[in-house]
């Protein structure tokens, strides 16, 4: 009888359990499914539903809406903040926005501008050419948020439609339209520290890679990445570099922080550039420090093929572009945020691994 | 006995030599055959191979064309630019507008000092974009491939403009990008979906998003043919890759036997390739080979059977001849044993046969098997008168005459001629029982004949008794008795030996 209800007792406590972890997995998946449009292809059970969030990390097969344009020709003005892939994946979403309202007979010009290596002054400069001349609407990716927001607001009350765009939004509160780009980039910083941090098990020296000096994007995924390891006692920041979105000068960051740490546990790198120069410093050095980065870079993905990057963010830069091409239309024909489009028009952040590389480098680059 | 083994061992030559024969022919048919084949196979494959390099040459040559015609239209472009007086950013857009519909360039666009790229609809920096501007001075033309972010290949081709200068600017260079997939449809000629095609990087990448047969389809050209060519082979046609060398390929994937071929496309850093995967052709010629072959094994397996038959025949009539050559040498020995058992002159059993048969009573004799014998001795009277007087011919037929006598008496016995005018009469069981009556009936005939001057016999006979050991025992008192016979008879009249003689 007591071998009976012993028996009753174990198999209820390991139903109970069983009960108990789904629900935690699934508060935690749900937690990660809200959390601002980033999606993470470990988070999810099976490797089919991997694949699958792979697949839609970057929507290639864009429409237009339903939209209506006023006039049968648009001319814009867009700056972003430096000559870089990423944002030539940006401009091929918007010449596919572009080629689409040509066939329904819609010219759309514009410019799209950025400078050799970021910079606000150049920027200004820019904004306050493009003033003068007659554009329906001016976009901008800012280049930092505390010099350009008030030449925005400025640029705004002189009547010019200023957008936001790509992957730095304006200072909160600045009167710019509307933004269409990454609005979770603390989010993103801190997810992949979060990964680098469960991946060295909570503890070790981590170096931060940030990008441009005031670039909101990577300021605020440094943020978050900072904030996340404060979270962890055994966790620590010996470094904090600015490589202002260069691969040579990160790699040359790297390997200085590498000669100064050679037990460097992790480095967090916030942009497109940094992963590369920091797998190429580590590869070189042979260091086994584990990087987390960003985006699509090519080479990046194959370091991440290789094991040598342990995760990226990609972010869907196909369709910010395509986005921010409807968007301005929309704001050239005097529209404003609310039911045609939003005020902050987010795109996603997919965090890929090891087993996704090959998958995102055949949907991105055809290289398999 | 040495005949025999001599015959046996021609008929087992024979025998041999022709199943030798006729493996050789076989096998020689067999061969000839295989070889046939084979050769028709070699040769389909270098039609095959010599039919897929002008297909890749064609295509080649024509990637090559059409790149040229672009560079031409290119610096048609940049002069009528030159020649437009531009005064604005505007202007400029409505002139590449222009060159679209007038050289039909449809991606064209220039590139200023700053890198600033000048397209029709948009301005836009472009250093990050074409790799092309990775350098500060462009000197000379440049063909590129570009893989856009989105999968997309193109075909980027750059010229420097170094006398183009537009409202105050300088510019560096003018350049078309064209979709490798809108150059594969180019390609897609006189093709009637026999072949597939593609064109790679010289790493094996496929730039065109073609697919190249089912089993290499899109994926890396190498990357397949690792596993379905020996690692050399691979080796070589790799290195002929990457130094733009053409060459083709024979492999089995899928129990499918697939041939390509690969030629370098001029002035790109691309190689054109062909494959084709049991062609029209090749299967005709299989066809044909395989109704060769079929043809070739029936023509074998119709000689087979004719030389069995043929063989089997020639060993019957081998055989059947055997039997006949052996009936008729028992023939001839009975012949000869007749004829030298034979008296030629009246057709009885001869001296030689009588010793025979004497030998044979004498042994039936030592055996105690022998009861009833009868020797008969006959003796023509006159012969040597007859001879003497009217001529060995009628000697002969009184001979004959006698002889033909004695036959018709004693006609259950052996008669033999035993000399000249000699007979011997061998009585035996039935010619025993009765032999009185005969000699009986006999002698009064002979009695009659003296008178009738015809043939005249002494005879004399005598019975096997217990005391004899031979037959000629049994001869002697047969003998002895007709001599008296003889006596006897000249005592009647007839002609003796000694009437002649006197």
């Amino acid at each position: 009888m007591r071998v009976f209800i012993r028996r009753i007792c174990i198999s209820l406590t390991a139903v109970i359990s069983a009960f108990a972890l789904t629900s935690c997995s699934a508060v935690i998946s749900d937690t990660n499914n809200s959390d601002n449009s980033i999606t993470d292809t470990v988070a999810n059970p099976s490797d089919d539903e991997a694949h699958a969030s792979v697949h839609s990390a970057v929507d290639f097969n864009h429409k237009l809406d339903s939209y209506t344009p006023k006039k049968n020709h648009y001319n814009f003005y867009f700056t972003y903040k430096t000559v870089h892939p990423w944002w030539d994946a940006v401009a091929l979403g918007m010449e596919d926005a572009q080629r689409q309202y040509l066939d329904k007979g819609i010219k759309i010009t514009y410019e799209y501008m950025a400078p050799p290596s970021a910079s606000a002054s150049d920027q200004t400069k820019k904004l306050l050419d493009a003033k003068n001349k007659d554009y329906d609407v001016i976009g901008v990716d800012v280049a930092d948020e505390d010099i350009i927001s008030p030449l925005l607001d400025s640029l705004v009350e002189d009547g010019t439609k200023i957008m936001t765009f790509s992957s730095s939004d304006a200072a909160p509160g600045c009167k710019r339209i509307a933004y269409v780009g990454n609005t979770h980039n603390y989010e993103d910083g801190a997810d992949l520290t979060e990964a680098l941090c469960k991946k060295l098990d909570y503890k070790g020296k981590v170096a931060i890679l940030v990008g441009s000096f005031g670039a909101p994007c990577h300021e605020d995924r440094a943020r978050g990445a900072k904030d996340t390891i404060a979270k962890y006692p055994d966790m620590e920041i010996v470094a904090t570099e600015y490589d202002m979105d260069s691969v040579v000068l990160a790699y040359q960051l790297t390997l200085d922080i590498l000669a100064k740490h050679p037990d460097l546990d992790g480095i967090i790198c916030c942009n497109m550039s940094n992963p590369v120069g920091a797998a190429r410093a580590i590869t070189e050095q042979g260091s086994h420090a584990v990087i987390v980065g960003m985006d699509h870079d090519q080479e990046a993905l194959h370091y991440l093929k290789d094991g040598v990057i342990y995760c990226l963010g990609v972010q869907d830069c196909y369709s910010i572009g395509f986005d921010t091409i409807q968007i301005a239309v929309k704001i050239a024909d005097g529209n404003m945020p609310g039911e045609l489009f939003k005020e902050k028009t987010d795109e996603i952040t997919t965090v890929i691994y090891q087993e996704d590389a090959a998958t995102m480098l055949a949907l991105l680059y055809g290289d398999d | 006995m040495r005949i025999w083994i001599t015959r046996k061992t021609i008929i087992l030559t024979a025998i041999i030599g022709g199943i030798l024969l006729l493996a050789m022919v076989t096998f020689n048919t067999f061969v000839s055959s295989r070889q046939v084949i084979k050769a028709t196979d070699d040769a389909v494959s270098e039609v095959s191979s010599f039919y897929l390099e002008a297909m890749a040459d064609r295509r080649a040559k024509t990637v090559t064309s059409l790149i040229e015609h672009n560079f031409v239209q290119m610096e048609k472009a940049v002069g009528f630019i030159n020649e437009q007086g531009i005064t604005n950013n505007n202007e400029l857009r409505d002139t590449l507008g222009n060159i679209k519909s007038l050289l039909s360039l449809d991606r064209f666009a220039l590139v200023d000092v700053d890198n600033v790229v000048h397209t029709q609809y948009t301005t836009y920096t472009g250093g990050s974009r074409h790799p092309f501007l990775s350098s500060d001075v462009m000197d000379d033309k440049c063909v590129s491939t570009v893989s856009l972010y989105g999968s997309s290949k193109l075909l980027c081709l750059a010229a420097p403009t170094p006398n183009l200068r537009i409202v105050g600017k300088q510019y560096k260079a003018s350049f078309v990008q064209i979709d490798i997939k809108e150059i594969v449809d180019l390609l897609a000629f006189d093709d009637e979906g026999r072949t597939y095609f593609g064109i790679y990087s010289k790493s094996g990448e496929n730039l065109s998003d073609t697919e190249l047969g089912p089993y290499i389809s899109k994926h890396n050209l190498f990357d397949m043919l690792k596993d379905v060519i020996p690692e050399g082979e691979w080796n070589l046609n790799h290195e002929n890759f990457s130094n733009a060398v053409k060459g083709s390929i024979t492999f089995t994937a899928n129990g499918v036997a697939e041939t390509l071929c690969y030629v370098p496309v001029d002035n790109t850093d691309w190689m054109m390739v062909v494959l084709i995967r049991e062609s029209v052709i090749h299967d005709r010629i299989r066809s044909i080979s395989e109704e060769s072959q079929t043809l070739s094994y029936r023509q074998i397996a119709f000689t087979l059977i004719f030389s069995v038959i043929f063989f089997l025949t020639l060993i019957f009539m081998f055989k059947d001849l055997s039997i006949k050559d052996l009936e008729a040498e028992k023939e001839n020995t009975r012949t000869f044993q007749s004829m030298a058992n034979t008296d030629s002159l009246t057709g009885i059993r001869n001296k030689h046969a009588y010793s025979d048969a004497e030998a044979s009573l004498n042994q039936m004799i030592r055996d105690n098997t022998l009861t009833k014998l009868a020797i008969v001795v006959c003796d023509i009277n006159g012969l040597k008168h007859v001879n003497d007087t009217l001529g060995h011919a009628a000697g002969d037929k009184l001979i004959r005459d006698a002889s033909e006598m004695i036959c018709r008496h004693f006609t259950h016995g052996a008669v033999y001629r035993i000399g000249g005018d000699e007979f011997a009469v061998i009585l035996q069981e039935k010619g025993y029982d009765t032999m009185m009556d005969v000699i009986k009936d006999f002698n009064r005939e002979v009695e009659n004949n003296i008178t009738r001057d015809e043939v005249v016999v002494s005879l004399g006979y005598s019975t096997l008794t217990p005391s004899d050991q031979l037959v000629h025992d049994v001869f002697k008192r047969a003998d002895q008795m007709m001599y008296e016979r003889k006596q006897q008879l000249k005592s009647m009249g007839a002609t003796t030996r000694s009437d002649s003689t006197s």
